[in-house]
């Protein structure tokens, strides 16, 4: 252990008592950030918190302990850390920080303004920070994860200061930490695209223009909110008086890629042109049974039966139908077979 | 109709054997509520010895899936007869569940 003068050893006993304490101020500083997180509908890749350990109290006092009056002038006894995702979600944390906390201004740090124009480095907020009723503040520090994947292997190197480390390995640090910057901003650039993305899909299938949006995982799921299937799902759900349980049907758009959708007008003419024949097939595997429960899935899954049958897939075409949406396995066979059987005495199979 | 519950490693294991129609699903919904329990596990419902499923099975098969989502667990439907396979199919419940 280093030697400390009187004044630090003061400082070590006031830490070693308030020990308790500080422990139960980390717990509601985490608990705080989460609940607050959850809240606003923030996902973060961690939320962490720490009580400085005595060892490193120690040498900081031993470094600079005639700097601090008494334990409460030490700021970072308690740190706490959020890593984001984005580089746009840092600054949302601060502002929600700002409205849990009393932060201390004089002694907060947004070191991503501190840059100079011709150097890069480490960019993180640094809020100083108290929990109301509190005496003792605390450092919440608010970096994304590339950030903190940079600060953490510079930690690593065991150099504590930018003034420690060799210039050529500093050099080449701080070119790192510009091509993380630059893949952080496009990061949420890409997010920011994908949002618009999306807001212009939804603008274009509520316009019904549905010729103009291709066939994707996005586009999918925005033109199913429009409820292309619902009239098909409740006549089907009419024929036994059955509850309707939702069932997610991004699954099918694998077998409408392979049934040639390109668009989703090319999906919405598929499902009008199916859509009759779908529920005859209902109607002749559910009239004879006391079946009271059924999937939203069952009238595109019926469509899609119809379309692979009326086009000549035939039994193979049902059994890759089954292999995707109930996973390849060798029961799907014997349903496709099945599926086959049930629907030869139907009229679209007399045209096929 | 009986349904008898085991664990293996991270599974847990529901067997019913018999009819799970509606007089059979009341007691098989009691059976089966340590599997609504069960957190990050693979949850299976072992339908070999199963020979018929009417909507109330259907009913409890889906309380299963759902609360053990809500769990951060899976399930696994396996072993059904051509007959169970049928009415899963008739009514769309293949694509909620995996069925081995």
């Amino acid at each position: 252990m280093e030697a400390l003068d009187f004044h630090c050893q003061l400082i070590l006993e006031e830490y070693r008592e308030a020990l308790p304490a500080l422990e139960r101020m980390k717990e509601q500083v985490t608990a705080t950030l989460r609940e607050a997180l959850e809240r606003n509908g923030l996902i973060v890749t961690a939320v962490e918190a720490r009580v400085k350990t005595e060892e490193s109290l120690i040498g900081k006092l031993a470094l600079k302990g005639a700097k601090y009056a008494s334990l409460s002038d030490i700021t970072d006894i308690v740190g706490a850390r959020v890593v984001t995702f984005y580089t746009d979600d840092v600054d949302r944390i601060a502002s929600m920080a700002e409205s849990l906390f009393e932060i201390d201004w004089q002694n907060s740090v947004d070191k991503r303004r501190l840059h100079q124009l011709d150097s890069f480095g480490y960019n993180s907020l640094h809020y100083i920070c108290r929990l109301p009723g509190y005496d003792m503040r605390f450092e919440l520090q608010l970096r994304t994860t590339l950030q903190h994947a940079w600060a953490a292997i510079n930690h690593d190197t065991g150099y504590k200061t930018g003034v420690e480390i060799p210039r050529e390995y500093m050099r080449r640090m701080n070119r790192l930490a510009g091509l993380l910057e630059m893949a952080d901003d496009e990061f949420s650039r890409i997010r920011l695209e994908i949002t618009d993305y999306r807001r212009r899909v939804q603008t274009l299938v509520q316009n019904g223009k549905l010729d103009d949006v291709m066939l994707d995982g996005d586009t999918f799921r925005s033109y199913l909110q429009i409820g292309p299937l619902d009239r098909l799902n409740k006549r089907i759900a009419a024929i036994n008086q059955a509850e309707i349980q939702e069932a997610p049907l991004i699954r099918f758009l694998r077998v409408l890629k392979a049934l040639k959708c390109t668009t989703l007008g090319d999906v919405d003419r598929l499902i009008h042109r199916y859509e009759e024949d779908a529920y005859r097939l209902a109607r002749h595997q559910l009239g004879n049974t006391d079946l009271d429960i059924v999937s939203s899935a069952i009238g595109l899954q019926n469509i899609c039966i119809v379309c692979i049958l009326s086009t000549g897939g035939g039994k193979i075409g049902l059994e890759r139908l089954f292999d995707v949406l109930n996973g390849r396995n060798s029961q799907n066979t014997a349903l496709a077979e099945m599926t086959y059987q049930q629907a030869l005495n139907l009229s679209f199979m007399q045209n096929s | 109709m009986t349904t008898t519950i085991t664990e293996a490693g991270n599974q847990i294991i529901a067997q019913f054997i018999g009819r799970l129609d509606t007089a059979a699903a009341v007691p098989a919904a009691e059976a089966v509520k340590p599997l609504m329990e069960a957190s990050n596990r693979e949850i299976i419902l072992d339908c070999s010895q199963l020979e018929y499923i009417s909507s109330s099975g259907l009913r409890i098969f889906l309380s299963v899936r759902k609360e053990a989502a809500s769990h951060g667990s899976k399930v696994i439907v396996r072993n059904i007869n051509a007959d169970i396979r049928q009415v899963f199919m008739m009514t769309g419940f293949i694509s909620l569940f995996e069925i081995q």
